[in-house]
């Protein structure tokens, strides 16, 4: 069976969810391995989040903004579209695949786009199949609990869940 | 510490979720997770008795988090959030996921949806767990408001606020008031004088005491927040003016296509093809005349000029019908004897007297011609053997290729939206749709307002509309407006940024990133300090920050990344 | 190519009867609710269109109008009372007055009056001839035979029986030439028009004559009419039809065995015929004058003065001939002989008008025009299995 993977996806509150919302109203079908987590805007999107997203499992992350001089706050797209460029020449030089990371412009009245990216990231990421940074993460821990994590606090990848 | 005790409800919204999520199942799979004291389903959850259930809970289960698995938080956060209110408990205690509007209505495989709805409800519960109470903070209104754009809508809304004994800034880009309801003769379908009553309401803004008109202006700048903007008014070429406002009604309007890029109809070519408004100027002169002066026996009226079609303007341009049908009114009773046709792609006659008229006018003679844009359009050429130009196409209805002789050919162009449009709705925060226009928060429910407390969309700037349409609109705005200053305060928003200024390392990262200059540096401490008036909540300081000491409220980073870990945890399956 | 419409073409019209063209906006309820209207002869809705666009050529080509008829159900289905019923009747008319090159129908049909006094001169004419060239004898009295019955062909003057016949059967059929070659000529601009100027199709030359069936088998059965909803118009159409034609046959073609000196017997063949169809056409005339009248059915509730006048003179030409018959059989010599002469005076101008002119040559229309129309579709049947054959070549070729 082909391989069903997960991906988390960082939606700006202003246009790119209300785009994906109106894919729902217009009842247009997309893959249904896409996880919304719904921001503020486009430039809250810290790297940490998808670095994170990643360590948890995920197989792809997509980000979506408003298109350029759309955006409600301004220019907060244009901060996401600067830290996605660094983010993916880090995540290139870490060994991940930089085609595992997508920014992309949804405005409010983008449904049909959103509809389409979706399914068309979904396809890439089947294309390059499961991510395994989680299991090497593992790996790296049981190696040297401290090495893997270098800001554990700030990067977020320890449990935030308190037991 | 209070023990953190969390209520999961998961709505089937009729069969709209539950048809395509087991909803049941997303229930039980969280009932084990961690803090999730109950879990259950309802049909409607925005129903009274769905949020009376929440409400029964929180008292008898002691519930301090909630989290509602439904429709777009777009939709119903607020609903919920007042049921949270009503319960005693802080409306930020609320995480909803939406399994409607992203999961049932865009999934065809009920196991995947159902897999998918419980990670979003298990991310929103791993989210929940750190929720902060929050308080909403009062801010007094500014009673002032600025209206943008002087035609009919604006004009409404400016008498209006005024009569209200509101203080008014009414921006017309142009050197007169009235927009495209001043050029018109008469209005369709009861042929009113519109410029009669709007000499009367232009004559009573120009004295009203309570309205400030800048003519031949534009809106420069806008800053601030609801009850609180101010902005800059370029006037004329040079001067810049600087008012407060609390509300900003934006009534930009739209405009007439330019027909020349529409190359078949051959306006400019030939002088017989002129616009719709180019023939309310004929009409007001008093006479049906052509370009040389001479009564057409043959007049063409063409619909759909640009609208309706895909290369051009997808949408239908809403009045061009009516005013088509009144133009042949108005050419029978001019010309008894001449040939009027209507060329038209569809009749659209609904509203109040509309099919009457459509009635009416189709027994006055008028042949009704049909074409079909998808086979193309009609093509104007010069007539070889008759004084005017002969007008081609296939006529749908016989199936014949025609051709049609007129020495007067009327266009109803499509309309556009204003080309300001777009500058103003980036200084406002509003968003455009595919066509240009204006969208309102919610298309049936809200149809004024905007994503943006205290803006307002009305008249054609958000669709092409209708003279009584624009009127109702600008109403509506201003009864939401006076309501805002009858009160005396809005509540703002209270998603705004804090520093933690024991870990402030005081680098002003989240200074150079803040667009609306809402943080400083304090000197004396030597960190950052946020200026929640100012601040909008958007978070890019939060994400900047390298010790992340700076973070927007509701949205942590410790939520987000506790949303991520309960999206990523394993589900069972089925 | 493409037509250049003409508005006021439909003004031409409202003088062949329906005058109002704007109520149809075209939902197309009347072509689908009609029996007769089939794929390649659909009507009536593309015709009224074609009347509101003035598409003159393609209405005179139409041989729809003869395919219909007029059971109604058209006009009352309209959610507009467009009528478009009467609407095919007009285009009869109209079509009548186009085939006709000499003018005379068009002026008959758009002013009536000029058929009045074409009527009244023929029925003058007549009679003076008669009166001057073939008067009564003045020892008429004693032509009455050996059962009492008037002597019909020796009442005129110097003039014997056989030489009687002999003139009137001249005159019918100099009468009777006249009109077939005036339809004819008629029929081929029909035929010019509705099938010859088509571009495009090309009749293969076979189906002339295995279709002619279906001119002979139309005219005697009206099958096409028995497909309307109703049948008791094609039944009383059918005894009206049958009755003339028999009428025409007997004192055209056989005379001298009809109109005789002797009286035979009632249950003689030539009585029971004659007896036939007078009432046929009486009884289906009686019929359609009182739901004229009446004005209660679709079909008969818009009479134009031409229906008016082809109901009265045939009801005049039987009136008299019944006449003419009893004062026979009662040996009244005058009467019969006035009586005759009155007959004669209304029978010759109406056939004269009515069947190349006028109402009754849809006689030879409707057959024709059925008969082009399957010429038309054999045409496009083979044309069809052509382009099918060269689409799809055969398999294993």
């Amino acid at each position: 069976m082909e391989y069903n993977p997960t991906i988390v996806s960082f939606l700006c509150n202003w246009c790119s969810y209300t785009g994906a919302d109106l894919a729902g109203t217009s009842r247009m079908k997309y893959a249904s391995n896409i996880r919304v987590i719904r921001v503020m805007c486009s430039g809250r999107i810290d790297p940490t989040f998808v670095l994170k997203a990643f360590t948890e499992g995920a197989d792809g992350v997509l980000l979506c903004g408003c298109h350029p001089g759309d955006c409600h706050y301004h220019e907060g797209n244009y901060k996401c579209l600067r830290r996605f460029h660094l983010l993916q020449k880090y995540l290139d030089q870490m060994g991940v695949d930089k085609k595992r990371i997508r920014l992309e412009w949804i405005s409010a009245s983008e449904g049909k786009e959103f509809a389409e990216l979706a399914n068309e990231f979904s396809e890439t990421i089947k294309k390059l199949g499961k991510s395994n940074i989680k299991e090497e993460m593992k790996v790296e821990d049981k190696k040297s609990p401290e090495s893997a994590v270098h800001r554990p606090a700030r990067m977020g990848l320890q449990s935030t869940v308190e037991s | 510490m209070e023990k953190t005790r969390i209520g999961v409800y998961v709505c089937w919204c009729g069969t709209n979720i539950a048809m395509m999520v087991d909803v049941e199942a997303v229930a039980k799979e969280m009932e084990s997770r961690q803090n999730v004291v109950l879990a259950r389903t309802y049909k409607y959850m925005c129903s009274d008795p769905g949020q009376d259930m929440v409400i029964r809970d929180i008292k008898e289960h002691k519930l301090n988090r909630v989290v509602i698995a439904a429709c777009s938080p777009r939709i119903h956060e607020n609903t919920f959030r007042k049921a949270l209110e009503n319960a005693g408990l802080n409306p930020y205690m609320l995480q909803m996921a939406n399994i409607r509007e992203q999961n049932s209505w865009v999934h065809s495989d009920r196991i995947e949806a159902t897999r998918k709805a419980k990670s979003l409800v298990a991310g929103a519960v791993s989210r929940v767990n750190h929720h902060q109470p929050l308080n909403k903070r009062e801010v007094p209104v500014n009673p002032a408001s600025l209206i943008i754009g002087g035609g009919i809508s604006g004009i409404t809304a400016a008498l209006e606020l005024a009569d209200a004994g509101k203080r008014v800034y009414l921006v017309e880009k142009e050197s007169e008031l009235g927009g495209i309801a001043a050029m018109l003769d008469l209005t369709s379908p009861h042929f009113y004088s519109i410029s009669d009553s709007l000499k009367t309401l232009i004559r009573r803004i120009e004295v009203h005491q309570n309205i400030k008109v800048y003519m031949d202006s534009q809106v420069k700048q806008i800053n601030g927040y609801v009850g609180n903007f101010n902005g800059e008014i370029k006037i004329g070429n040079k001067k810049v003016k600087n008012i407060d406002f609390g509300n900003i009604v934006v009534a930009t309007g739209l405009k007439p296509i330019k027909p020349e890029t529409i190359e078949n109809y051959g306006y400019g070519v030939f002088s017989e093809v002129i616009t719709s408004l180019d023939f309310e100027q004929v009409l007001k002169k008093g006479s049906v005349l052509n370009a040389y002066g001479i009564k057409p026996k043959n007049v063409a009226i063409i619909h759909c000029v640009g609208s309706r079609n895909e290369d051009y303007k997808p949408y239908c341009s809403r009045t061009c019908c009516m005013t088509a049908l009144k133009y042949a009114n108005m050419i029978r009773s001019a010309l008894p004897e001449a040939n009027v046709y209507q060329m038209y792609a569809d009749m659209r006659a609904y509203g109040k007297h509309c099919e009457e008229l459509y009635a009416d006018t189709s027994g006055k003679n008028v042949l009704f011609l049909m074409y079909d844009q998808r086979e193309g359009m009609p093509i104007i050429e010069k007539d070889a053997i008759g004084p005017g130009v002969l007008i081609k196409f296939n006529e749908r209805l016989s199936g014949e290729d025609i051709e049609v002789p007129a020495e007067l050919v009327i266009l109803m162009t499509a309309m556009e939206s204003g080309k300001d449009a777009k500058s103003i709705s980036q200084m406002t925060g509003t968003s455009l749709d595919a066509n240009g226009f204006f969208i309102e928060k919610h298309p049936k429910l809200d149809p004024v307002s905007t994503t943006t407390d205290g803006v307002y969309v009305v008249g054609s700037c958000q669709s092409p509309k209708n003279i009584p349409e624009s009127v109702s609109q600008a109403r509506a705005a201003t009864a939401n407006i006076l309501a805002t200053i009858a009160k005396g305060y809005v509540e703002v928003e209270v998603i705004t940024a804090e520093v933690n200024e024991d870990i402030c390392c005081g680098c002003q990262f989240c200074i150079q990133v803040c667009p609306y200059g809402a943080n400083n540096y304090d000197q004396r401490k030597a960190v950052s300090s946020v200026n929640e008036a100012l601040c909008k909540g958007c978070g890019t300081c939060g994400s900047a920050c390298p010790s992340g000491a700076i973070s927007t409220r509701h949205f942590t980073d410790k939520q987000i990344l506790s949303q991520i870990e309960g999206i990523m945890a394993e589900v069972g399956s089925g | 190519m493409s037509t250049r419409i003409n508005p006021d073409f439909k003004n031409e019209l409202t003088h062949f009867g329906k005058d109002e063209w704007n109520e149809c906006y075209h939902c197309g309820n009347c072509t689908a609710i009609c029996p007769l209207s089939k794929d390649g002869f659909l009507f009536p809705r593309k015709d009224l269109r074609a009347i509101q666009m003035g598409l003159q050529d393609k209405l005179d080509a139409s041989l729809e109008p003869w395919l219909c008829y007029y059971c109604g159900e058209c006009s009352e289905t309209c959610p507009r009372d467009a009528n478009p019923a009467e609407l095919m009747m007009t285009l009869r008319r109209y079509l009548t007055s186009r085939y006709d090159k000499s003018g005379l129908a068009k002026l008959f049909y758009t002013n009536h009056i000029w058929e009045y006094v074409v009527l009244g001169l023929m029925f003058l004419a007549i009679v003076v001839a008669f009166l001057v060239f073939l008067p009564l004898k003045t020892d008429a009295a004693l032509m009455v035979n050996e059962s009492g019955g008037v002597m019909i062909n020796s009442l005129v003057e110097g003039i014997n029986a056989e030489r009687f016949i002999g003139i009137i059967e001249y005159g019918d059929w100099t009468m009777a030439i006249v009109i077939a070659l005036l339809l004819v000529s008629n029929i081929v601009v029909m035929f010019y028009k509705s099938v010859l100027s088509e571009n495009g199709i090309r009749i293969p030359f076979s189906s002339y004559f295995t279709e002619a069936w279906q001119l002979v088998w139309n005219f005697a059965t009206q099958s096409r009419f028995s497909k309307c909803d109703d049948k008791q118009y094609w039944i009383g159409h059918l005894l009206l039809m049958t009755g003339y034609t028999i009428m025409f046959i007997l004192v055209v073609v056989f005379l001298p065995l009809f109109q005789i000196e002797t009286v035979e017997p009632w249950w003689h063949w030539q009585r029971l015929l004659g007896y036939y169809a007078t009432f046929g056409i009486l009884f289906f005339l009686t019929i359609v004058t009182i739901k004229r009248l009446q004005k209660r059915d679709v079909k008969l509730k818009y009479s134009h003065p031409s229906d008016w006048i082809f109901i009265v003179m045939l009801a005049l030409t039987t009136i008299s001939g019944i006449l003419v018959h009893i004062f026979r059989l009662q040996g009244m010599v005058a009467a019969t002989y006035y009586t005759y002469v009155i007959h004669l005076a209304i029978l010759v101008p109406m056939l004269m008008v009515e069947v190349p002119f006028s109402k009754w040559s849809h006689l030879a229309y409707r057959p024709f025009a059925i008969y082009f129309a399957r010429l038309k579709t054999v045409a496009a049947e083979v044309e069809k299995e052509k382009s099918h054959k060269e689409l799809v070549p055969a398999v294993g070729s």
